[in-house]
């Protein structure tokens, strides 16, 4: 049976490879999805991580606990302690570090030196677990192993900060009179160094604030002094915080961190000295953002998924279609009906293994490329993710090879079930299709037009839906792959008809080779549904794929683009002078000569300016003031987003003096027009006041609307107001006042070279955007990547299996015609006439389904991506949506379709001239 | 009725097969008359398709003349020997030869536009004529698939004749048939040589339908026997 088996794969080695490649495909598809969603989550997550460290300066997975003790009868410290220990294997986390904090009560502390200014020196004795490795001792050393000097006082340590504030002594001898030890003697501590703490330190869990009332002393001797046994005597605030191995931590452990952790802080015995740690946002946004993320993926891999199972039906149906004689003979020399199963279902199990194993390794291969993906079609190999294998892989493996093999032994239980009766009957009678009959095209374009109607309607709910986190309605993109496919089949429904019309118009003037070209087609109607079904689907899926990726990413890229404003925007921090409490400007000739810039230009951005009115309402402005010609060279705005051109606007405004440009938002909230005085001030309450010289809806930067999330947790759209006045004369009206510095750079440099003149510089920085790494912030996002990636692939995967399955169609048409391309040589036809009418038969299936596959496309892109588009929206979406198509990527489709036909058609042609007329004749007499 | 129409002169035919060769004519030599109805006689594998493929244009011979009307056709041109298949040639052949996806009437027209004949009334009158003649005049709008064997190869005849061909080339139409209706075919090749006045090649190792024919042709080995 096997050998029989082998036998026959081997006879149709074209077929078994073109089922081979399929499954490799279906099961690197489906694998690559998950490699990938782990790589970019483990990103995703690191990335959530590093933003926490930078923003909050902290540590970024920390559990803390604290209480405060004034009897630890019960010993509840060491079970604080132990339960502390054992939080990292509940949560599932490894554990970088217990860090414990105490800090005895404060109280008094006289200095032993009888100063003046003794009793006004507060700093409570703490100990902190591993204290000694988070300081720079500057002055002094650190406290002995001991912790005490040879006349039993305490050694600690104290910041610099403190060290000055307090006036203490290095080697200084204080008491806390209030506080004796077990014995009844006063505590008193010794002065034994100072330090710094160290830059870029997360291990610090209070700030500096905290720190410089702190006298920090050896924690062993602390416990053995203040707590146990002795704790009745003291009052102890203790703290203590579990520091999780952040770096450790994968997108897999942390539904179990949130879910856990929630657990202690609200349910366990625990929960009234656990803090709900900071780490719970972070985390519970990352899982929304991550389950919104792999809905709108998983959804967008089905339409190749389905392609891929239609792709192995298809070419294992033609395979069983080539067999069917072998089989009925088989039957009737008296084989069994389950022998003939077995023998499909041993060649399933031999292409899906192999298919699993190759298929494996190219889902690596995908993987890597659904992480490098750039843009539609466009792959670049730094972006890539280290792939790990995981086991959700494996299951997604094991499913792809199971879903293999059932679309390739499938087919084999009807096809065990003919016999020679049937076969010779079945050439006899023409089917007519069962989706026709069912009018499932009709049903189709029924339902996604309701579809497309509902959603047209809810379109302002669906983007807020999006923002509150939910992922995109599986309805809605399962509603435009309907309407493709329901269209496709329309049209197969109308092509013999048209074909029809056609024959008919020119029914007597038809040649010989047109005139059997289209009987032949319109005959074999039925048989050439599923390849031109194909086809269609191909190239309207992929029109409609590329147009969703070119708009969600140039859409989200413009949007960047603009709410940068310019290049790189960069703030530093003003000091006030305390004594005329006046700002002091950071020198600004330095940027005259930053080699970098090709211009500089200073942007007064004040968002927190105001507007009075009557009644004492205020309106909260963003006031801007800005040098109009360097700004517009700076700055860019994309076209036809302005009624005029941008420059028209700088140049109104450049020609008053005392103009403003305000956002339009003003004319229709507020009634003003362009004349009107308008005064207004900033955050600081300093007044100026222009002319209002004209409204815009857009300006770079500007965010006219904005998403603001309610206390209750809904959504709701906020206006946003602007006033751009010139720099000028807001210097004058509000005096020296914080200024932004927004800059153009030159082609030759990067980001680096830039931030590396900031630190020759020792600048101070308190805002600093950067248009470049905000735009590769922009297309890493695991969302439009992974969408982009997975569209790409999908159109690769799709391209491929319509280039094989047509080639397989076209060959199988011939070499079951080859009789009657012998007769035809035979009656006289020429080599030339059988390519004519080879060619019309590709325009009758092949041309006819592109074009309707464009239609197809064009039209449903048209009509969905508007509303699928909202699924992407981010909160900072400003700019309105437009539908892009990229005329490259529709050349590059039609090329590979062009590439396609015409090698089918080159080969077909081959396959004729190498034909035998009496070979082909001899074929009819066996 | 005593011209010549088709001298074979000195034909051999070589294949080249795996270490060596086959020699499938042998210095065959006959003349076919004009009108008449001439069976290629011999067991399977005696040559005959082989012969009736060089002379019907579809295959060269390793050496030798063919002779039709007064034109060596071995010699001409791969697009003149199309158009005379076209034009004056018609062919029937074993196994069934129609075109699947046309009806008995469009097969019988389809080698009216081959032949290059304009679709008008004439040959709308041409095509129904031939099928009353092969005795389907009721069965036009059929599609091969729903006809018998026997009722293919008869529009396959009708096919043959309908432009009117000089010669008719049948390699062993009756094959599949049973022996009346191979009968009944072969009468029909006499009657259209002699109504149509069209020659007829027709091959047969079915002894019984010699008595029909004008003259034979025997070939044994690749040799003929009979002179």
């Amino acid at each position: 049976m096997f050998k029989l088996m082998l036998q026959k794969m081997w006879h149709k080695r074209w077929m078994t490879l073109s089922l081979l490649v399929g499954c490799v495909l279906l099961v690197a598809t489906a694998i690559s999805f998950p490699l990938y969603q782990k790589a970019a989550y483990d990103r995703m997550l690191q990335d959530e991580f590093h933003k926490n460290i930078s923003e909050e300066g902290r540590f970024p997975t920390v559990l803390s606990m604290a209480t405060i003790f004034k009897k630890d009868e019960s010993g509840m410290l060491q079970q604080m302690e132990t339960f502390m220990d054992s939080v990292y294997g509940q949560l599932g986390a490894s554990k970088e570090q217990t860090v414990f904090y105490y800090i005895l009560q404060k109280t008094p502390l006289y200095s032993d030196m009888n100063r003046e200014d003794a009793g006004d020196i507060g700093v409570a004795l703490s100990g902190i677990t591993d204290f000694e490795n988070h300081i720079n001792i500057i002055n002094g050393e650190c406290f002995s192993e001991t912790g005490k000097n040879e006349q039993g006082a305490i050694e600690v340590l104290v910041c610099e900060d403190c060290f000055i504030e307090e006036g203490l002594l290095l080697g200084e001898t204080l008491t806390y009179e209030a506080v004796s030890d077990a014995q009844g003697n006063p505590i008193q501590i010794v002065i034994k160094g100072v330090f710094r703490l160290p830059e870029d330190d997360l291990f610090w869990q209070e700030g500096t604030d905290k720190i410089r009332h702190r006298a920090y002393m050896n924690i062993n001797l602390f416990r053995q002094m203040f707590t146990g046994e002795n704790t009745g005597n003291y009052t102890i605030d203790c703290r203590q915080y579990a520091f999780m191995d952040y770096q450790k931590i994968v997108f897999e452990d942390v539904k179990n961190i949130v879910a856990k952790t929630k657990y202690f802080y609200e349910e366990s015995e625990y929960k009234n000295i656990l803090e709900k740690p900071q780490y719970m946002d972070t985390m519970e946004q990352y899982l929304r953002k991550i389950n919104r993320i792999s809905a709108t993926l998983l959804i967008l891999q089905v339409p190749v998924m389905v392609m891929l199972c239609a792709f192995l039906l298809m070419i294992s149906g033609q395979m069983y279609e080539m067999e069917r004689n072998e089989i009925s003979v088989i039957k009737s020399r008296g084989s069994y009906r389950s022998q003939i199963f077995r023998l499909y279902l041993y060649q399933g199990l031999v292409l899906s293994l192999t298919g699993g194993g190759l298929g494996t390794l190219l889902g690596v291969l995908f993987s890597k490329m659904l992480s490098s993906t750039r843009n539609f079609l466009e792959i670049e190999p730094t972006l890539s993710l280290e792939v790990v294998f995981t086991q959700k892989a494996v299951v997604y493996a094991v499913g792809a090879m199971l879903l293999t093999l059932l679309s390739i032994t499938l087919p084999a239980i009807k096809h065990s079930r003919v016999s020679i009766v049937d076969v010779k009957r079945q050439k006899a009678t023409m089917k007519k299709s069962l989706w026709k009959k069912l009018y499932l095209d009709v049903i189709l374009i029924g339902i996604s037009v309701y579809g497309y109607y509902s959603f047209h309607k809810n379109m302002i709910n669906l983007s807020m839906n999006v923002l509150q986190g939910e992922s995109l309605d599986p309805l809605l993109y399962i509603s435009s792959s309907l309407f493709i496919l329901g269209c496709g089949l329309l049209f197969l429904r109308i092509q013999p008809m048209l074909v029809l019309l056609i024959y008919k118009l020119g029914k007597r003037f038809w040649k010989s080779a047109s005139y059997i070209s289209f009987l032949e087609n319109m005959r074999n109607a039925g048989k050439q549904q599923l390849i031109m079904l194909f086809l269609i689907m191909t190239v309207s899926l992929g029109i409609y794929h590329a147009t969703v990726a070119r708009t969600i990413l140039s859409n989200a890229i413009e949007n960047t683009q603009y709410l940068n404003g310019s290049e790189i925007v960069i703030k530093e921090a003003w000091p006030k002078n305390l004594l005329t409490d006046e700002y002091m400007e950071p020198d600004y000739t330095k940027y005259m000569t930053l080699p970098a810039a090709n211009l500089c230009t200073k942007v007064l951005y004040d968002d927190a300016g105001y507007v009075s009115f009557k009644q004492s309402e205020r309106q909260i402005v963003t006031v801007m003031g800005i040098h109009t010609k360097e700004f517009g060279m700076v700055t860019q705005i994309p076209a036809g987003l302005l009624e005029k051109p941008y420059y028209e606007y700088l140049n109104e405004l450049a020609k008053a003096a005392d103009g403003v440009i305000a956002s339009s938002n003003f004319q229709t909230r507020y009634g003003y027009k362009v004349g009107d005085t308008i005064r207004f001030r900033n955050e600081e309450g300093a007044e100026s006041y222009g002319r209002i010289v004209d409204f815009v809806d857009y300006w770079p930067g500007y965010t006219p609307k904005m998403s603001v999330t309610d206390p209750d947790g809904s959504i709701k759209e906020q206006d946003n107001f602007l006033l751009v006045a010139h720099y000028e004369v807001l210097k004058q009206d509000f005096g020296i006042y914080p200024y932004e510095v927004w800059i153009d750079l030159k082609e030759e440099y990067t980001e680096a070279d830039f931030l590396q003149w900031v630190e020759e510089n020792h600048m101070m920085v308190s805002k600093y955007a950067n248009r470049e790494a905000n735009l590769r912030n922009t297309m890493e996002d695991p969302l439009l990547q992974g969408t982009n990636g997975i569209l790409t692939l999908g159109f690769m995967v799709t391209i491929l299996l319509c280039a094989i399955g047509y080639l397989i169609y076209w060959i199988m048409a011939i070499r079951e015609r080859e009789l009657m391309f012998g007769v035809l040589r035979a009656c006289g036809f020429h080599k030339g006439e059988l390519v004519h009418m080879l060619i019309n038969e590709q325009i009758f299936c092949g041309v006819f389904s592109v074009l309707a596959g464009i239609g197809i496309g064009s039209l449903s892109s048209k009509l969905f991506v508007p509303i699928l588009q909202q699924a992407y929206a981010s909160e900072n979406q400003v700019l309105p949506m437009k539908l892009i198509t990229n005329a490259a990527d529709m050349y590059r489709l039609y090329g590979v379709i062009a590439a396609v036909m015409l090698l089918a058609l080159s080969i077909l042609i081959m396959i004729l001239f190498k034909m035998n007329v009496t070979k082909a004749l001899k074929l009819g007499e066996e | 009725m005593n011209d010549i129409l088709i001298k074979i002169e000195d034909i051999s035919r070589v294949f080249p097969v795996p270490g060596g060769e086959f020699t499938a004519l042998k210095n065959i030599n006959a003349t076919v008359q004009k009108g008449s109805f001439t069976i290629l006689k011999g067991r399977s594998g005696s040559g005959k398709t082989t012969l009736m493929n060089i002379v019907g244009c579809l295959d060269y011979p390793t050496k030798g003349k063919i002779i039709i009307g007064d034109k060596d056709v071995s010699a001409l041109s791969e697009r003149e020997r199309e158009n005379l298949r076209r034009k004056k040639f018609g062919f029937v052949f074993q196994s069934v030869s129609l075109m699947p996806s046309l009806n008995a009437y469009q097969n019988v027209e389809f080698s009216l536009r081959l032949a290059g004949k304009k679709v008008d009334a004439d040959t709308q009158k041409r095509v129904r004529e031939c099928l009353k003649l092969v005795g389907l005049s009721n069965r036009m709008t059929h599609m091969p698939a729903e006809l018998s064997g026997g009722e293919q190869q008869r529009v396959a005849i009708a096919r043959a004749i309908a432009h009117r061909p000089d010669v008719i080339f049948a390699d062993e139409p009756t094959a599949e048939l049973d022996s009346a209706m191979a009968a009944n075919v072969t009468q029909l090749f006499k009657a259209m040589a002699e109504k149509e006045g069209i020659t007829v090649l027709m091959t047969t190792h079915d002894v019984g339908l010699m008595d029909a024919a004008d003259s034979i042709i025997e070939l044994e080995n690749g040799e003929r026997i009979n002179v």
